[in-house]
């Protein structure tokens, strides 16, 4: 009797955590009637503050929660009004007037106002909160200054209300690609109140981002999150553009195993995942699936060198070994036709940019430069090991490359990988040979990729430090008048960059997901960027 | 029944191990998992000299194929032949395999035979030992033993065997104990013979019959062992390859090139089943009591 009051009771539990599903109903068509986005978020991020979290899946659920002064239109990736309703920017390129617009709502029905951002923005950059994001507001007057607190006055920075609705940002160079800044996931308003009732305003793990407390301005507010769980998000009531909202709710699920996540989509439990094993890619082509979307992404993948090391720190040497890497074979066979191969730091067509054509794929020259440097047919040269965050595809490519360093340049090479985490400190402290990176755009400019040299950037830890190239990148190019000429002068340092080869490009990345086929609104472009106002599912729209 | 007894029975004079290996090779299963066994290792051994391709011979461009007439068991996606890489790390597999076994056999049966034999104080404090290593974590003991010492295959042998000993203690003091007190022992015992004479000459090879069948227990789980640390970045490295490296590389493209997991599978149950038929005819061949049962 007892043990079937036990089997009764799991049943009724079960029941009542899934009201949605009918029996025989898989998610995604219960989603299509009710209205729910399932989408594969990869793992779960690190926070909701977005001044904390720094990783993709936190950028994905920003979109749907926060909305800033303007947000990336999903087709053109152009800025769009978002809080603010319209836009003034100077001739000489340095004042922009956000004007905003007024029923614009936080989702406890207090108004969003000017102050607001300012207040984020300080926020954004004061040195306690430990922002990672902060350099994205640098083109800001005294922004850097504030934030490495050689400015403690932030009314000395160039960002200042002109009334409630009104807001002035003063830029210290023309920075074309500024808007794009302030449409990234992390230049979202927060809500003062909210923050200051849990703690201090500067608290990195501060209660006011629970489901319960937390009071967003976005087209959607989280009402559930448990970790390994997923994130759930439903439409706010106030926001400005309700009616326009095809979704009700987007249901973000934690899915850290590739292979995993394709059979939940198989099975008809997610709308789009996250990413696709490479080797899943040329059965859903051969199947012609319309499910399948690979594309272009703003991302190159990368092997730094660490130029401190005998041998390695000759750029001779560097050069060797990146034109004795046989790209093509690699994105052919080992990533199955899902990248490009590269042959620069910044992916071709960039806002129109294209990267100098400074080497090739070329065993006979490598092995001269290799002789050159004093290694001929790679005698005497110091064994070294590659070293990678452990991983399925990191491995294949490693293994690819060893491969072809011993073929044609008679190099001996060891692999090594580490855990995520272990292999960042490595990485952060120097601590090793050659290691694989890779690199996504945080906004649509060559800059993003090419600033990656600077002897000041605290992501390149290759030894690499060149007054010439630090010089191109901070004064040089800032200086161009026109868009031409900047892009020129971006051609210029690129190919000074390959010359020194501190970063050996080995392919352009491309997104690789599956997408339920009856999904509108969620168009392929090459910052994988959704913007949910324009999403519609299956049933909403026949 | 004893073995004092069993050899009284036999006036012939033959040797406990040359009785068993007559009863050995009266079993099938157990004989044919011998043979096997036996020509899969000198099929690894001579490998360097026979094996037609090297085992890091990339061929990108032709990439995974199913298995031909220039390719027996096909090619993998770096198009590196798939029957060279098993023999290879046949090698690694079953070096891993048989070292660490012997590692932990040796450790465990001798601790586990002094516990066992000496008793009390001396028993309690060398199982409280046991209990305490038992309680360690030891993918971590084994981690930390690699970051400490470096990657080094020989090491890897060593420290997998290590940590595996423990059981092998505990079912060998459990034997010794019972055998102590029989009437065999006690007779070597007036006889005046020492007590490491007693442990090896009478205790043992009675207590060989448990520690076999868990030893062709152990091979297994010590090669799926060595996978998971080379997956961690501890053991094998690539271009290197072993059965449990090869299989877990196979499970994650199974259902677009099949025959990256099935061969290598093969390699591995072979062995295995090829092992547990000799440790059962290992056991009856060498355990008296069971065969007069």
């Amino acid at each position: 009797m007892i043990r079937w009051r036990i089997v009764a009771l799991a049943l009724t539990a079960t029941l009542a955590s899934l009201p949605a599903c009918t029996p025989g109903e898989s998610r995604v068509e219960s989603g299509n009637r009710l209205g729910i986005f399932h989408i594969g978020n990869g793992s779960d991020p690190e926070s909701l503050d977005p001044h904390v979290a720094t990783g993709i899946p936190a950028g994905n659920v920003f979109s749907a929660i926060y909305e800033g002064l303007v947000v990336s239109n999903p087709y053109t990736l152009e800025p769009e009004p978002g809080v603010a309703e319209r836009w003034e920017i100077s001739a000489d390129g340095l004042r922009y007037r956000f004007y905003l617009r007024q029923n614009a709502r936080w989702s406890n029905g207090d108004p969003v106002t000017a102050e607001d951002f300012r207040w984020t923005y300080e926020r954004y950059l004061t040195p306690a909160m430990g922002n990672e994001w902060a350099y994205m507001l640098f083109p800001v007057r005294g922004a850097k200054e504030f934030f490495s607190g050689d400015l403690t006055d932030f009314t000395q920075v160039g960002i200042r209300t002109l009334g409630e609705y009104s807001l002035e940002i003063e830029l210290k160079n023309p920075t074309p690609y500024f808007l794009q800044l302030l449409a990234h996931s992390s230049s979202a308003v927060v809500h003062r109140p909210t923050i200051e009732a849990h703690g201090s305003p500067t608290a990195r793990y501060s209660a006011w981002t629970r489901p319960q407390n937390i009071v967003t301005n976005g087209p959607f507010v989280p009402y559930e999150w448990k970790i390994s769980r997923p994130l759930k998000v439903r439409k706010n009531p106030h926001y400005w553009d309700r009616e326009r909202l095809r979704l009700n709710e987007i249901h973000f699920h934690p899915t850290e195993n590739a292979t995993t996540e394709e059979r939940l989509f198989r099975a008809g439990q997610l709308h789009k995942t996250n990413t696709l094993p490479t080797d899943k890619v040329p059965v859903y082509r051969a199947a012609n699936s319309p499910a399948l979307r690979v594309q272009p992404y703003l991302g190159t993948y990368y092997y730094q060198v660490n130029t401190t090391r005998p041998g390695l720190s000759d750029a001779r040497v560097r050069r060797a070994l990146a034109m004795s890497i046989d790209r093509a074979a690699i994105s052919r066979s080992i990533l199955r036709g899902t990248s490009i191969p590269a042959f620069s730091m910044t992916p071709p067509g960039t806002l129109g940019y294209q990267p100098p054509a400074v080497f090739s794929f070329d065993p006979d020259k490598a092995r001269q430069l290799l002789a050159e440097a004093g290694y001929p047919n790679g005698t005497g040269f110091p064994s070294f090991e590659i070293l990678y965050n452990t991983s399925e595809g990191h491995r294949k490519v490693a293994v690819a490359i060893q491969q072809m360093w011993k073929r044609e340049l008679n190099i001996d090479v060891t692999l090594t990988n580490q855990e995520w985490k272990v292999y960042l400190d490595s990485r952060d402290n120097m601590d090793y040979d050659i290691a694989r990176a890779g690199w996504i755009g945080d906004y649509v400019d060559p800059l993003t990729f090419l600033d990656l040299g600077l002897s000041s950037n605290g992501n390149n830890n290759t030894g690499f430090a060149d007054p010439h190239y630090d010089w191109l990148i901070s004064e040089h190019i800032p200086a161009a008048r026109t868009r031409p000429e900047r892009l020129a002068r971006f051609a210029t340092a690129e190919a000074y960059l390959l010359e020194k080869m501190p970063f050996i490009p080995i392919y352009t990345y491309q997104s690789k997901y599956l997408l339920d086929p009856t999904i509108r609104g969620l168009p392929p472009n090459i910052r994988d960027h959704y913007n949910y106002r324009y999403i519609t599912l299956g049933s909403a729209a026949d | 029944m004893t073995v004092m007894q069993a050899q009284t029975a036999r006036p012939a004079g033959r040797s406990l191990w040359a009785d068993a290996w007559a009863r050995l090779r009266q079993n099938r299963l157990a004989f044919g998992g011998l043979i096997f066994l036996l020509f899969l290792m000198g099929l690894c051994l001579l490998t360097p000299w026979i094996a037609p391709y090297g085992y890091a011979e990339q061929n990108l461009s032709m990439g995974a194929t199913p298995p031909s007439a220039a390719h027996w068991l096909g090619t993998d996606i770096f198009g590196r032949d798939l029957l060279t890489r098993i023999l290879y790390g046949g090698r690694v597999s079953l070096a891993v395999g048989l070292v660490a076994t012997a590692v932990a056999a040796g450790i465990g049966v001798l601790y586990g035979a002094l516990a066992g034999y000496f008793g009390g104080r001396v028993d309690a404090v060398m199982m409280r030992v046991v209990d305490t290593l038992y309680a360690l974590p030891f993918m971590i003991f084994i981690i930390l033993l690699m970051l400490v010492f470096g990657r080094n295959l020989l090491l890897l042998f060593l420290a997998i065997g290590a940590v595996e000993w423990l059981t092998m203690a505990r079912i060998v003091r459990g034997q010794v104990q019972a055998l102590k007190n029989m009437e065999f022992v006690e007779a070597a015992v007036s006889l005046g013979l020492s007590r490491w004479t007693i442990i090896r000459r009478h205790l043992l090879p009675n207590a060989l019959g448990p520690v076999i069948v868990y030893a062709t227990l152990t091979v297994p789980s010590v090669m799926l062992f060595e996978a998971f640390l080379s997956f961690l970045g501890l053991g094998i490295q690539p271009p290197r390859s072993s059965w449990g490296l090869l299989i877990s590389y196979g499970v994650e493209t199974m259902e677009e090139y099949p025959w990256l997991l099935i061969f290598p599978g093969l390699a591995l149950t072979g062995t295995l089943f090829a092992l547990n038929f000799l440790g059962d005819g290992l056991r009856d061949a060498l355990d008296v009591r069971a065969a007069k049962d």
